[in-house]
Formats: C-alpha cells, structure tokens, sequence
C-alpha cells in the first residue's frame, strides 16, 4: 500500500538517494570547512551575544535599577522575553513527540534541529528568571534544599516556584530525549570518521552505539515513551508559565483562557522560529532535497492554525472583560487597545492574527521568501503579545495614584538582543558539529517517501512500517 | 565456541527476506547489525519486545509518590506558614496548589529513570567499545551474524546459502 | 566626616615604649609559648622526628588560623564610665521645644544610645497638644548634617579662616564693638523672631553694656515670612502688636482667605489638631469650612466651600464679607462665579455669631485691619480668637527692617550681629539688603554655616543645633516650654547667647542662666526638684491675669477701607510656603525635599504653578480636554515645558505646571528654594535644559523668588504689577513627580459622602443604596457573603492573641504628609534622589494618594461608557473637590503578595502582620506586581554604599553613606541590601517593644501603648492602631462605624487597615 501512497503524496526526499547518500549529505558539514555564509552568519551572532554578556553582567554588577523598572511596573522586558524565548522552546518537542504520536513522517526531517533549537531557546528563558531577580547569588534558595538558615523551603504554592521545576523538567528531558535520539547517527560519524579525533569524540558521544536489532527494538520503545511523557509536558510548561499571571489578581493577568491560549502561541512563535531557522539552514547547507517545499507548507499551515487560535483568544479576553461587568477587567482591555501602549497593542494583532492568515492561499504558504519574513513577524508579534500582557496589565492597575508608564534602558534592549546573539551563537555551532538531520528516521522513511526510493535496491515494494 | 559469521547485506529488504530463510532452514540468527531500525525483523530472529515501559511506569508512580510525600514534609509537616491564608494544615487542602509540581516530578523521575535503564540495558554509556562488526553497518551495510555451534548446517552450507540470500560479503570470526 | 583616628595596641604604644615599637616590627611581638614540647629531652636528642613535625605542622596551622581571626577596627568606641540611665537598646526620651522663626512646637525627642533618633510632638502642650509636622520631625537629620560649620571662622583678605579658636573671634569682634561704641556709632542685632524671655535677656544686657559705652544700640526682629501686617493691625486696633489665640476647636464656621493655616500659615501646628477636632461626624455635627484663595493650598483641599480667586480679588472678597456682616459700607464688587459661596459663607458667619472665625492670610496690614473688623462684628473676640492671651511667635517688624536696609545703605550701620536669620537670601531685592550689608564695617554671622549672609560676613560664630541647646520659650501669654540638649555638641560651635554675653563682657554658662531665670520668672521657685520637674515635662502654662483688651477701630478702619483695593493685573503672582520646604530653613535636608508636595506630588523643585486654561494659553495650545491630558501631563519621561516668568526687571525660567482648582489670572511659585548649598545635590539629569554648565551654583534646587517680593506698608508675597509669563520653546525640564495620575477613574477608593446624607443614614449607610454599601458575593451555593469573610478553606485562627490594626479617618486627614517622613524617619526608608522618583522610584513605604474630581467627577464608573469617557475622566476638573488617602501596606490576611513568592520571604505572623523577611527575599518582585496597593518597594540600588559615576545620587541624598549622617539610623530596623523588597512593617520594632514592656508590667498591652511611627506623627489623630483581639482597644469601635470600609474590599485581600469615610459639610 505504501507504493500507493507514495504516488499520490508528494515525496518528502527529492532526488534519487541511496542511504550512503544520505550519511554523505547529512555529514558533510560536519566533516568538511563551514562556508563563509556560516561565518558571516557566527561573527554576527557572536557580537551581538558579547555585547549582551557586558550587558548582563552590569546588571547583575550594579542592580536591577539599571532596568527600566519601577515601584508599579516590576517586570518588563525581562519576563517578556522569558516567555518569548519559552514558547519558542516550544515547537522542538512538540514535533518530534507529538508528531511522532502522529505517525506524521514530515517532522523527520526536521525534528533535530528543532529540537537543538528547544534546548537552546529554553537556555535563553532560564536566564531570565534568574537575572531578573534582585540577588541573583541566592538564586539556589528556590530549590528545596534544606539549607544554613535551618529548614527553610520554598514556597510551592507560588507559580513561580511551579516555573522552576517545569522549565528544569522540560530542559532536561527534552534534552535526554534529543540525545538518545542523536546516539545511533554520532556512531555513522564515529564509523565514518577517519582522524583519530573525531573517533575519540565520536567514539564517546556515541556510547558506543552496535545498532543491533535489541538496540533498534529498544530504541524504538523509549522513543515512543519518553514521546507520550514529552507531550504532555509541552502542554503543561506553557500552561504553568501562563499560571504566572492566570494565578494574579492583576486586572489583565487574571484571566482563566490563559493555559490554552499561552501554549497555541507557543507553538505558535515555536514553528515560526523553527521555519526561520529550516530556511537558512536549507540555505547553508543545500538541503532542499531534505528541506523541501512540502516541510515548509505543513508547518505554515500549523503557523496558519494556532495563529488563528491566538486571535480568537484575544477576542475572548476583550469580550468577558466587557461581558464581566468588571470595572476594573473593563479597563484594562479598554486601555490595552485604547491607551498609551495600543501601539504594542495593535502591532501584536496585525502580527498575530492578521498576517498568518496570507496562509490560507497555497501560492503564499510555498513562497520562500514570504515564509521568511512572515516567520520573523510572528515572533515580533508574539513579543509583543508577552509585553502588552505584562506591561499594560500593571502599568495601570487598582489605584490610579500608582498609574505609572515603563520606559526601557538600554540594559534592557542590550540583554535581549543579547540573548537573540548567543542563542544563533549555539545553534550555527551546533549545525557544523552535529548531524542537523536525523539519518537513521530519514533512512526509515527512504523507501516509502523518496522520491525514487532506496536508490540501487531490488526491491520494490516496502515493508509495513510499524502501526 | 565462538566461531562466528556475519553476512553483510546492502539492503534492509533483503536482509529481511534472507533472515525469513534462514530461520526456515532452523539456522538461529544471533543477531542483525542495521543503520536504522528494520521493521518486523525482531519476531523472526527471536528478539523479544522490551519490558522499558513497565519500568518507566514504576519509575512514574516512585515520582509521584516521592512529590507528594516532599509536599506533604516541606510544606505541612516540617515548617508549615500561613502563606496569604492557604491551608497549611493539611495536605488535602492545599492539595491543588502542588498539582504543577508534582506533575512535573513525575515526568521527570519516569523520563530520566528510563533513560538511565535504556542506557544500561543497551550497554551504552559513555566510552563504551562499539560491537557492530563492520563500521559500514552504521552507513548502508545490514550484518547478519551466526554463531556455527550447534547450527542444522555446515559451515559450508551456510556460506552457499547465505550467498544465495543476497549476502554481498562474508567475514568469518574465530 | 574624616575619620583619622588612631587606635593604640596599647598604653605601650602611646609611649613609643622602645622595646614595644622593636618587638612590632617582628611577626609575632612576643615568643610563641613553643618551648614545653621544644624543650622535651627527647628532641634535643633524637632530633626532630615524624610526630614532631606533625607538632609543629598542627601548632603552626593553628597558629596562622587564630591570627587571621583578628576582628577587623570597627568605628565604636565603648564608656569609659557608662551614664546612668542609658542602657544600650533602650531608648531615652527628652521633652524639648522646637522653634525656628516659623515653626514652633513642643516635642518630645527620642534617643538611642546618646543619638536623638526621633521626633515626636509634646502631649503635654497645652498650646501645640502634641502636633509636629513634616519639618519638625525631619529636622533631626539636620543635626547630623556634616556640612554644618565645624567651628568659628573669619574672613583674612577675603578668604576664610578656620580651624580657628573661639577667643581668635570674640577678641577682634569685641575689640571692633568697642571702637564703635567709642564713635558713637550703630550696633545693630539683626534676628528673626526670639520667644525666648533668656534669650531676650541676653540681647537686652547687651544694649545695655554697650549703650552704657556711648553706641547706639537697637534690636531689629525679622521674619523671613512677615506676619507685620497682622501685627501691625493688631497693634493699632488693639494696641497689642501681637497674633491673637486662635481656638479653631470653638468655631462651628471657619472662613479663610487665603490662610493656610493647616499647612504654613503662622502656627499651623497649634491649628491642625483644634480643627481637626471640629470634623468628627460622630459628634453629629461639623465645623463648615469656607476658603476662598488664589492657589489651592492643603487648606483649601480640605474645605466644605472653596471659591478661587485671584489675590485682587479675594482683597475684595474680605472687604464684601466685611461690609455685609458690618453694615458698613464699602464698595467692593466680587466676582459672579464665587459671590454665590460668599453669600453663603456670610449667611453662615451671621448665624454662628460668637462660634465662627474668618482668618486671612495676607499680610496687607489693612486687609488684617477689616478681618479683625469681621470678626468683631461677629463677636468672635473672646471666642474663638482672644488677644487676651497674645501669641509671639511672630514679631517680625518689615518697617524696622526696611528703616534698616535704608540706614545700612545710608552707611550709617557700623556693626551688625545677625542672628538665626538669613536676609541676604529672604529679603526682597528692592531693599538692597546686600548692597547695604557690604558698607557695615563689623559684620558678624550667627548661623549653623557660611550660607548666603554667612558668606558676606566677617566673622562665623556657629551656633548650636536645637537638639544640642539650652533654652526656654514662651510662646503665648502664661505657655512656657523648655529646650534642653539631647546630645553634646557634635562640632565646635557655642550658643549665640553664650557669645553675645560674652561680647558684652560677662561670661556665662547658657544652661545655668535659663534655669535661673526660668526658676525666677516662671516657676517663681528656687527648688531644683520644681526645675526638674519642669524640665522633664518640658512645659509650664501658668493662669494668666485677665486682662482684656478693647478694640478701638477707628482711624485704622478707614484707612483700611480705602486703601484695601490692589490693582489688579493680567497676571497676579503668588508666593507661597510649602508643606515641606517652608520658608527653606532645611533646604538641604533631602528627606523635605523627597516628601511630595502634598497638593501638587511634586517633589525636589519649585515651579509656576497656573489655571490649566492660562497654561494652555502659555503653550499656545487649544484649550480642550484632550489637549489639555496631552500637552500638561508631567511623567517619568514626560518632562515639564519650561516658561520665562518675569517679575519687573527680574526673569526666571522655571518649569510650568499645571494646578488644578488655582485661580484664572494666578501664578504661583514657591519659597524656600535655590538656597546655596542644595547645588551639590543637583545634576544634568536633575535639570534638564536649566543646568548651566558655566557657573555651577546657579544649579541650585529650585530658584529663590524671595527677592522679587513686593514691599508695600509690609513685606508683601503678593506681586500684582507687571508680572509677565511666556513659553521659553524647545527647552524642557525633568520633573520628579510621585503621582502621574490624578483622578479617581470613578472608582470607590475614597469613598466620600456629605454630612446631611450621613446624618440622614445612620443607620442605614451599609444597605444597599447607602453611602457605605456594603459589597457582597455569592459564594458557590449562592449565599452571599461579605468578601472580606468569604473563604476556599478553613480560615486560620485570628483569636490567637494579637490582632493588630489600623483605621484610617480619612475625615480627619488632611494630608500633610508628617506621617510619611516620620515613617521615613522611624524606618530607615532611604532617600532616592530627584532622578530615581522621577522614575517612580521613591521608597516611601506610607504614601498619601491625593485625587482631584474630574470633568466627569459626578459620574461613577458605570456611566463611563466608550474611549473618551474613560479619556475625559482622566482630566481634571478646574475647581476639583480633593480627597487625601494615606496608603501603606495593608496587612491582608489573604495577601496576593504572600502566596506569589517562591522562597516563602513574606509570609503572614500570627498577629495578622504581613511579615517581610529580608534576608530570605531574593528579589523576584513577583510580590510587587500582584500587590492591589502597590505599596510594596524594591532596592533597585545598593542605596547605602553604591557610587558609581553613572549612580551619583545616593551618595548626596542618602543620609546612610555619610559618616555623620548615618548616626540618625533607627537601630532597630535594619538597613536593607540591594536587591530586596521592602514595605510596612506596621512598625513591627515598636510592637515587639510595647508588647515587652507589658510584658514587664505583667499587663495586658493598653490602648496607646504602642503607636506606629505615622500615628503618633499624625498631628489630627487621623492614623490610629490597636489590637483588634482586645475589646479595650479603640481600633474595636471605630472599625465598627458605619463610615468603616475596605480599600478594594472586592479584591478579597481582606486587609487589617479600615478606611473611614470621608464626610463633607456641604
């Protein structure tokens, strides 16, 4: 059934691969020189990351008063961009576990990189709980450690504390899951490695992956698991992150939609990132017979989708703001859309809600270039939605006397653009040193979805792929 | 003991066709060396399904039980507060509030638990000697291996047959 | 200060001891006691073997441990005898008196280890009762202003000499006084107003001495803010040239032209507490409060009636009032927006005849005559204001010192001995002040440093600080108070009576010449224990022969009727004395500077304040609602435009800001800034487009408008000629304002209501439809409940032992702010600096939240519909009605705050406190943000060390990075670090405190016994705190009225702080 299949459905690997050709393409980055595309591109992450290190470094040297903060606004950019960088880390797991619950073979091709990316991104969002705080050297307090004061623990009623522990639980088995995936194609390096070095190196990473069929039955398994494990942990990061503000009784923040509408946005601006990140990589390295045309359409739509989630979440708020007869509800809607910050406002809406829906048109959601530019706006937009939750909802709250409005620093601007430099810093490494493609799944899904099949194979029918 | 042959296929399909064969023949495979997972393979070279999940579930409910317990010390037993008048009395009450945490312990106790098992029943773990015959079975090289001991067929027999399933190569190893 | 102490090993040291001073050079100064195992026989013969080594090893390890545990020098310096009844951690408390020529009050001084730490008013007063205010308790930083004078100086060639002795002084000056007495010449003792009988003394043993020696003597009283005009009328009316005894407490109608007598005027602290006392609904009545004036003072913000004016006019307004309540005729047309509300004032004056009283606050000797006039006509004489028993705190004679400033410039002056007063800086320019002081041959400056006149001077003769002198007051006829010293002088500087007497030949010690002559005039007894007795409580009011004065019009009248009329110009200037600054004694006390203009939340700067539309003119911008919330709004990045005011020849360019409830055709400026000295503190960032980059001390806080007062028969602070005002464009100035917004949204936050309705609903205020509603939600089987009872869970015993408290009578507030710099004072609350609260930064853990009803005042948040609804109510009105509401924490027992932080840093005590730990807080401000009240404060900065190039400020303003300054710190609260939230702690140090001393006494803690630093700051008794688990305690009943509610009661925090309604007589 699967010749069927692959003739009404468009292949997901161009041109006519054997498996060697895969291992070639796949290690080819990593065996020869980057290109000067790839350098460009580091030195400019690189500057930006250092110029963000100096930043944050002040802060964390002079106080926190070196932010644009103040007695009625106590959080701003920096918590802004930890949920930013957060719902970015979004998209990495949910592809390569929910997609893989799907059986979608799409995600394949993608899945490494997003996930390298998740890592990365929540990297960036852990920074922030922790430069944010006043004293950040007695960061470890938030841990239950019984410590020299005696037993004192932390407060496990407070979201923050619920954000410790997902973000930690999230990072590390995302991390876990990423490796065991990695291990099988570290060996094809380390068998393939021809300097002593990278034997070494490899010889590690690969824990000495033999690729018999126990390991492979084995693998299989703990793949599917720690996929049934991930995906509801996806789900519950975003929800308790969104728990941050949800659980507050700040006109704004208090708000029941929050979970749900926090996570679609998440794997809103995740998918947006991963597509950015997918294009240039298709650029850098010319994966286009592994990147294809089909990979980018399936994400846009799913862009498409939770975008219009998002919109129709924001209409929901502003309706029971009203609907609720809540003066103050009331006017913390009429001032996000009307007041001194509707500019954050309403550059959210057209970035969020408006612009995704170019998707609906084929022509659009196969445009590169259009693709591009639309996943960067996204992710404006979906800063900003973080900012306007944040920002409007405090800056004008219960007492007027305190009605205050929020002015960055350049410390603020610096760490975030900061944290934008080292994240690429990371991943353009990560892209020359590690196989950005999953070789043992593409392998898995030659024969069904190549374009000709197992290049130099006699067969000519496919076996059932595990149901 | 230990005289040992691995057939090296160039094709996931035949090795899979070529493995039904000689199972038929009663040959006993000991095992395949693949770049990716053949699927179907197991059942006719006798490889079991993994027991992983049953421990992952273990691992989840010691998690879970470990949470709730620390929930039960940390914020009742041992330093209990009034924390903006929630119930520091009793667990039941306050329950609720450490949902989130005690989710997230479980997840994280089944997920590293499980790695950890995985890591060591594959004997996997950092620095370990590699045991796949030939580098090319990581590439596009599929090895079957056959101890000879107590085999239906000659060493002779077995290499012709082994020819005549498609194999491209044979090693032999004393 | 510098700190080159040296500290000896040992007597040893001192000595230079020879062997000592050889032995230090080694490591060790002595042998090391190695010898006992050394010595063994075994080591002399085997050597040193395995065990030995480890010996030695382990001795020598120990050794360099112990030597790295020597305690670094720490600053304190222990009794050599210890003083009796002083007990470390106990503090000591002096009743004293504070008068500085504009306040006085008797207080009551707390000291911690020998440091005077706080300022409280003497309840024992029968004159103050108990009041201080903002100034009064703030002034106790002044003692430990290290840029006082450390000692005399003169001035050699134009340059200044110091570190001098004090003969180095006495000797030339008395030397120069005797020649000029041996010329005949003129000795001049310039001071501003002595209530002192000693001091008075001493000035007139003075005369005498050196009239003795042929000069001409005199003694010329000055007050930096004149009261001549009242003085002056009184003295002609009454022949007594003295304030009358006013008794606010009597008067059932109190009408005011423009006398802020809650705030400024004259002896307000003696004022607030008696009219407070007139505004408790629960007596079932409430004194009616006209004020009409020209700019919205704290007095006007708390009137019934209020009718703006401009000065001309309200000149007018008086003579009106006058000639209805007279009969008498006298043309005077007002105009037709307030005439309504003067009728009505007089209408209500007639009716309380005897029980009403009308005050005017200016200083036109005529306008004085016809309010004296009024209150005769109304028979109020006797009543509620009674020259019988004169006040003297102020005497200031404008004519004498204008005939001065003339004979000066005449060069007819040969000395002068200045005293407590500052004229090179208070005077109007127009009397030349400065030019005349230059042709004085002996000038001698009996101030606390080189300011404005100390600088032209030739000799510094620095007096003590208040908390560190001797004397004795006399207020008011028959009130006498004393002050006596609360620590030793900290510098080398000497009571100018003690010099003056010196100069005058006869040395004597200050303290035994008040005891004398207090135990002789006073007490009229010679016994120590009476002295004693007197000083412990710090006032005496002794019967007063009754003697009654007779009003005797006539002449004066007339003049006055004739001559009561201004003319009035486009634009008629104002100036005025704010709550904080005064008249600028403390300019360079930062916490004055910090506390927010209590009308305009302003703080660190005067400015010109206008009628929203005049400001709108001055911009050139159309006058319209939106215009007027764009163009006028001041924030954080917001600066204010700046305006060139022009005063005759002289200009300032000042920033504008719009007043709310000021009269059209009004400008206003304030007093008491630009004083030298406050230059230091400033900055670029400070000052925006004003900062002169050229001459630094042009960069002062503020701009001192002293100088363009206007002189008419008296030092008048009204100019009504040719005063001008245009925009300066493209120049701007940052303002640092700790209230951006300014109307109440039609929210119920102050919760208002009017006396008939209140009268109307007792009973009843708390149903529906009351003016106290009490709010209810339906729990989840639709019961209703009150918020502040409605619970997920079991709720935690609040009957365990304490619960503490506070009521707030937002009736009685009159927002002056002493609770806020008490606070500041008892808590260590550091100042911040004009650039921090510019970024609504300031620290203050009480605030008073001022609101101005707004275009769409009369309507409540369910008739704002749509955009420009909620746009309009964000305007305010331009005769706005004002409420004030003190905010700290709330205490809720189900606090957001507490459940938010995930260290477990604010949790809540078993007294229903809110507790911040701050030492476990690791600075997430999560706290903050879900805090309704905002009230919670976060060390953005390491305040009390950071001072870096790019942070300057802390170093200027906060009193913890100086030295000295440091020693005002409450020991009892600690200084927090960087990085932690703070907040109200309800003074939890006090409560522990008082809970002990009750302890001791084994009793139950009484009502009063403990007060948190803002309730006994408050001079109207409007903060009060108590124990709501002990039916003794008054919180019990007062949380019971039905004026009692909930600041956002809805939220469901259910705080421990009761608000009470505020009642208006209208």
């Amino acid at each position: 059934m699967h010749i069927v299949e692959a003739e009404i459905r468009e292949p997901l690997i161009l041109g006519h691969k054997s498996y060697n050709d895969i291992t070639e393409d796949v290690c080819r980055p990593i065996e020869s020189r980057a290109n000067s595309l790839w350098y460009m591109l580091f030195g400019l992450a690189s500057i930006l990351a250092l110029w963000g290190l100096g930043n944050i470094l002040y802060t964390v040297g002079v106080g926190i008063g070196v932010w644009g903060l103040n007695k009625t606004v106590g959080w701003a950019w920096d918590i802004t961009n930890f949920v930013w960088w957060v719902g970015i880390g979004h998209a990495g797991t949910l592809i390569s576990a929910v997609l893989l619950l799907f059986r979608q073979r799409w995600r394949m091709a993608i899945n490494r990189s997003a996930e390298a990316m998740t890592i990365f991104a929540v990297m960036m969002a852990a920074l922030f709980p922790g430069i944010h705080m006043g004293r950040i050297w007695q960061a470890y307090w938030v841990l239950p450690l019984p410590n020299q004061f005696g037993s004192l623990w932390p407060n496990f009623n407070s979201p923050l504390l619920w954000d410790v522990f997902a973000i930690s639980t999230y990072f590390s088995v995302s991390l876990g899951f990423w490796y065991v995936g990695l291990i099988p194609d570290f060996a094809t390096v380390r068998d393939r490695a021809t300097t002593k070095l990278y034997k070494v190196i490899f010889g590690t990473l690969s824990f000495g992956w033999s690729g018999s069929a126990k390991h492979w039955n084995r693998f299989e398994e703990i793949s599917l698991v720690l996929a049934g494990l991930a995906t509801p942990l996806v789900f519950s990061v975003h929800s308790i992150v969104s728990m941050d503000f949800a659980t507050s009784v700040i006109p704004g923040w208090h708000t029941t939609i929050f979970p749900p509408y926090f996570v679609a946005g998440a794997i809103f601006s995740g998918f947006a990132m991963v597509l950015t990140l997918m294009i240039i990589m298709r650029k850098v390295f010319h994966f286009e017979d592994y990147l294809t045309m089909k990979h980018i359409e399936y994400m846009n739509i799913v862009v498409m989708l939770t975008g219009s989630m998002v919109g129709v979440a924001y209409l929901t708020e502003l309706f029971i703001s009203w609907y609720s007869g809540v003066e103050y509800e009331g006017y913390a809607f009429m001032n996000r859309a009307t007041g001194p910050y509707s500019w954050a406002y309403w550059s959210m809406m057209t970035c969020n809600v408006i612009s995704p829906q170019l998707f609906w048109f084929k022509k659009f959601r196969r445009n590169l270039v259009l693709t591009f530019i639309l996943s960067i706006v996204v992710n404006i937009g979906m800063w900003f939605e973080r900012f306007v939750i944040i920002v409007t909802s405090l800056h004008r709250d219960f007492l007027t006397s305190s009605w205050t409005m929020f002015h960055p620093t350049y410390v603020d601007i610096g760490v975030y653009f900061g944290t934008i430099g080292i994240f690429f810093v990371l991943f353009l490494l990560y892209a020359r040193s590690f196989p950005v493609l999953a070789l043992n799944e593409l392998k898995t899904i030659l024969r069904a979805t190549g374009e000709h099949g197992v290049k130099g194979s006699k067969a000519h029918h496919d076996h059932k792929e595990g149901h | 003991m230990g005289n040992t042959i691995y057939a090296l296929y160039n094709d996931d399909h035949v090795v899979y066709e070529g493995a039904k064969k000689l199972v038929k023949k009663g040959v006993k495979i000991k095992d395949v060396f693949s770049p990716f997972p053949i699927h179907g393979i197991d059942p006719i070279i006798g490889v079991r399904k993994t027991r992983l999940a049953i421990c992952a579930f273990i691992y989840g409910l010691t998690g879970m039980s470990l949470a709730i317990l620390g929930m039960w010390y940390f914020m009742i037993e041992d330093w209990p507060m009034n924390i903006g008048g929630k119930p520091n009395y009793t667990l039941l009450q306050n329950l609720p509030a450490f949902v989130p945490v005690i989710f997230e312990i479980t997840v994280l106790c089944t997920a590293h638990g499980m790695i950890l098992t995985y890591f060591l029943r594959n004997e996997t773990l950092p620095g370990m000697k590699a045991k796949n015959p030939d580098p090319r079975t990581t590439d596009d090289m599929f090895a079957v291996e056959i101890e000879l001991d107590h085999q239906p067929l000659t060493e002779e027999e077995l290499v012709a047959y082994l020819k005549e399933t498609g194999a491209v190569e044979i090693n032999k190893r004393y | 200060m510098a700190t080159n102490k040296t500290y000896w090993k040992g007597i040893e040291e001192l000595e230079k001891n020879p062997n000592f001073v050889n032995n230090s050079k080694n490591e060790f100064s002595e042998l090391l006691p190695v010898d006992e195992f050394l010595n063994k026989e075994e080591v002399k013969t085997e050597g040193t073997n395995r065990r030995d080594f480890l010996k030695f090893l382990g001795f020598s390890v120990t050794a360099a441990t112990l030597a790295a545990c020597e305690a670094p020098v720490t600053r304190s310096i222990p009794f050599l005898n210890k003083p009796d009844n002083l007990t470390p951690g106990i503090p000591n408390y002096f009743a004293s008196t504070y008068y500085d020529g504009f306040d006085y009050a008797s207080i009551l001084v707390k000291t911690r280890e020998g440091r005077p730490i706080f300022i409280d008013g003497n309840k024992n007063s029968t004159y103050t009762k108990g009041s201080a205010n903002a100034r009064i308790n703030s002034s106790v930083l002044g003692l430990y202003d290290s840029k006082r004078a450390k000692g005399p100086a003169k001035k050699v060639k134009g340059s200044w000499a110091k570190n001098i002795s004090w003969s180095e002084v006495i000797n030339p000056i008395t030397k120069d006084l005797k020649s000029v007495a041996s010329r005949q010449g003129n000795i001049v003792i310039l001071s501003n107003t002595i209530i002192s009988p000693s001091s008075k003394e001493v000035v007139n043993n003075f005369i005498a001495s050196y009239s003795a020696l042929g000069a001409k003597v005199k003694h010329v009283t000055y007050d930096a803010i004149s009261a001549s005009g009242i003085l002056d009328a009184n003295n002609e009316v009454f022949g007594v040239r003295a304030l009358p005894k006013y008794s606010f407490e009597k008067a059932k109608v109190i009408v005011s032209f423009g006398a802020d007598f809650l705030g400024t005027w004259l002896d307000s602290v003696a004022y607030t507490k008696d009219y407070a006392s007139t505004r408790k609904p629960e007596n079932g009545w409430m004194s009616k409060h006209y004020q009409f004036e020209s700019l919205l003072s704290l007095t006007g913000s708390n009137a019934d009636v209020r009718g703006a004016l401009k000065p001309s006019d309200l000149n007018n307004a008086v003579a009106y009032v006058y000639s209805k309540v007279s009969g008498d005729s006298v043309s005077a047309s007002v105009p037709a927006n307030v005439k309504a509300k003067l009728d009505k004032a007089i209408q209500d004056l007639s009716a309380n005849k005897g029980s009403s009283l009308v005050v005017s606050g200016s200083n036109d000797k005529n306008i004085q005559v016809l309010v004296a006039a009024i209150n005769n006509a109304l028979n109020n004489y006797g009543s509620t204001l009674d020259l019988n028993q004169p006040v003297y705190t102020r005497q200031g004679n404008d004519a004498e010192f204008v005939a001065l400033t003339k004979e000066m410039n005449g060069g007819k002056v040969d000395a002068i001995l200045i005293i407590d007063s500052n004229p090179v800086y208070t005077s109007p320019a127009s009397l030349k002040f400065t030019e005349g002081l230059a042709k004085v041959d002996l000038k001698v400056y009996f101030g606390d440093r080189l300011d404005e006149t100390g600088i032209l001077c030739d000799y510094l003769t620095p007096n003590h600080h208040y908390l560190e002198s001797w004397n004795d007051f006399n207020p008011a006829k028959g009130i006498y108070s004393l002050q006596q010293p609360t620590i030793p002088k900290l510098f080398n500087t000497q009571q100018w009576q003690e010099v003056v007497s010196e100069l005058a030949g006869q040395t004597i010690n200050y303290a035994e010449f008040v005891e004398a002559n207090f135990k002789a005039t006073v007490l009229n007894s010679s016994s120590k224990a009476d002295w004693n007795a007197a000083l412990q409580v710090g006032n005496i009011s002794n019967a007063i022969s009754s003697s009654s004065v007779v009003a005797n019009f006539g002449s004066a009248l007339s003049t006055a009727k004739s001559k009561f009329k201004f003319q009035s110009g486009k634009f008629e200037l104002e100036l005025y004395t704010k709550v904080g600054l005064g008249n600028g004694n403390q300019a360079l006390n930062p916490w004055l500077h910090e506390l927010p203009d209590p009308i305009s939340k302003m703080t660190y700067d005067n400015y010109v304040t206008m009628a929203a539309s005049d400001a709108m003119e001055v911009l050139g911008v159309e006058d319209t609602s939106d215009n007027r919330r764009d163009y006028l709004y001041i924030g954080q990045d917001y600066p204010a435009k700046v305006v060139k005011l022009t005063v005759g020849d002289v200009s300032y360019e000042l920033p504008l800001v719009a007043q709310p409830g000021q009269a059209k055709g009004t400008i206003g400026v304030a007093l008491g800034y630009g004083r030298k000295g406050t230059e230091l503190f400033t900055r670029k960032e400070w000052l925006g487009d004003l900062f002169d980059t050229e001459n630094n001390n042009n960069n002062t806080i503020g701009k001192n408008v002293f100088s363009v007062a206007n002189v008419s028969n008296t030092i008048s602070n009204i100019v009504n000629s040719n005063v001008s005002v245009e925009l300066v464009s493209g120049k701007s100035y940052p303002m640092a304002t700790t209230q951006t917004h300014h109307t109440m949204m039609g929210r119920k936050l102050v919760n208002e209501t009017t006396l008939s309705q209140y009268i109307s609903q007792r009973g009843t205020a708390k149903e529906h439809g009351g003016y106290n509603e009490q709010l209810m939600i339906l729990d989840s089987y639709g019961v209703p409940n009150k918020p502040n009872e409605l619970d997920l869970w079991a709720e935690h015993p609040i009957e365990l032992v304490h619960r503490w408290g506070l009521s707030i009578d937002l009736n009685s507030c009159i927002g002056c702010g002493a609770c806020v710099t008490a606070c500041h004072l008892e808590n260590n609350v550091p100042a911040v600096g004009k650039d921090e609260v510019r970024r609504s930064r300031e620290m203050h853990w009480m605030r008073i939240d001022r609101y101005y009803s707004s275009v769409k005042a009369e309507k409540d948040y369910h008739d704002l519909n749509g955009r420009q609804d909620y746009l309009d109510a964000e305007v305010s009105a331009d005769e706005p009605t004002v409420a004030f509401q003190p905010v700290m924490c709330q205490h809720c027992n189900h606090a957001p705050c507490e459940t938010v932080c995930p260290v477990a840093a604010t949790t809540h005590s078993d007294e229903g406190l809110n507790q911040m730990t701050y030492n476990r807080c690791v600075g997430t401000r999560y706290c903050a943000n879900n805090c309704p009240y905002k009230v919670r404060r976060f060390n953005w900065f390491q305040y009390d060390s950071l001072n870096i190039p790019a942070f300057p400020d802390f170093a200027k303003v906060n009193a913890a990075q100086d030295d000295l300054g440091r020693m005002v710190l409450n020991p009892d609260v600690v200084v927090r670090s960087r990085g932690v939230m703070e907040k109200c702690s309800m003074c939890v140090q006090r409560i522990q405190a008082g809970k002990l001393d009750a302890k001791k006494k084994g009793e139950k803690v009484q009502d009063g016994a403990i007060q948190t630093a803002c309730s006994s700051a408050c001079p109207t008794n409007a903060i009060s705190f108590g124990d709501l688990n002990d039916p003794q305690h008054a919180i019990n009943k007062e949380k019971e009225q039905e004026r009692a509610y909930f600041l956002l009661e809805e939220v469901g925090a259910q705080p421990n702080v009761y608000y009470q309604t505020k009642v208006r007589h209208i």
